[in-house]
């Protein structure tokens, strides 16, 4: 896998997945890995969006307290995930690159 | 819906349910001396009725497992009769001279109050046990 496909930006999940399939042969199956990461990007995005806007209605008294935690830590987990495969991802691609030829 | 966020949907739904039941313990308590209201009549103390309502509606048609919250079938107006008091001055008082004051008791929306209240604190707690049980499956991931 290429590295400039790994250091773009992996939210729409295109550039992942091209590197993906360039390196794997029967890529599709790489392919839909990436779509799934830039699916968890997207789920961040979405419900990092539904805590600000929690949070906002709690400020104008519309949103209960608990309910805009509730979206906050619901952002929080999805995150957390996300970083968890990056990690894994990462991991995998240096173990790869420190494997002697 | 994944069975975790659905437990914590079904737990969120609780305590909508328990602040309802708070704010009307709270009104009942604020009226407990309101000799009139919008009607004309005495202020009726209020009751929260609750129901069982699935978080996911199609799982639970088709059977599957799901986490089940809850919420508020309505706000029912008690029916027992109006406390009574010998009080002929009163602008509300009757040919007899008695003033009808609502059907509240105090001491039992105080009841009611701390029951609630300790069901919402039971309710977060399920939620922070979880979020834990969340955080200790992505510590599989280290």
């Amino acid at each position: 896998m290429p590295i400039e496909a790994l250091g773009t930006k992996i939210g729409g999940g295109s550039a992942l997945a091209r590197g993906a399939r360039a390196a794997v042969s029967g890529g599709a199956d790489a392919g839909a890995f990436a779509e799934k990461l830039g699916q968890l990007v997207e789920g961040v995005e979405e419900t990092a969006a539904e805590a600000n806007t929690a949070i906002n209605g709690m400020i104008d008294k519309s949103v209960d307290v608990h309910e805009a935690m509730l979206a906050i830590t619901r952002a929080e987990q999805t995150f957390q995930l996300t970083v968890q495969i990056r990690n894994k991802l990462v991991q995998a691609y240096q173990d790869i690159m420190r494997m002697p030829v | 819906m994944s069975t975790l966020s659905a437990a914590i949907t079904a737990s969120a739904s609780a305590l909508s349910v328990e602040r309802a039941r708070i704010e009307v313990a709270v009104s009942n308590m604020a009226n407990a001396d309101s000799t009139r209201s919008a009607n004309g009549q005495p202020y009726r103390r209020r009751d929260v009725m609750l129901t069982a309502d699935p978080v996911d509606s199609f799982d639970a048609v088709l059977g599957k497992s799901s986490a089940t919250g809850v919420k508020v079938a309505g706000i029912i107006e008690d029916q027992s009769p109006f406390r009574k008091r010998y009080e002929p001055s009163h602008p509300d008082a009757d040919a007899e001279g008695f003033v009808s004051l609502p059907n509240v008791d105090s001491s039992e929306e105080m009841v009611d109050m701390l029951g609630a209240a300790r069901a919402y604190q039971a309710n977060l707690a399920a939620i922070g046990m979880i979020k834990e049980m969340v955080a200790k499956a992505l510590e599989l991931g280290r």
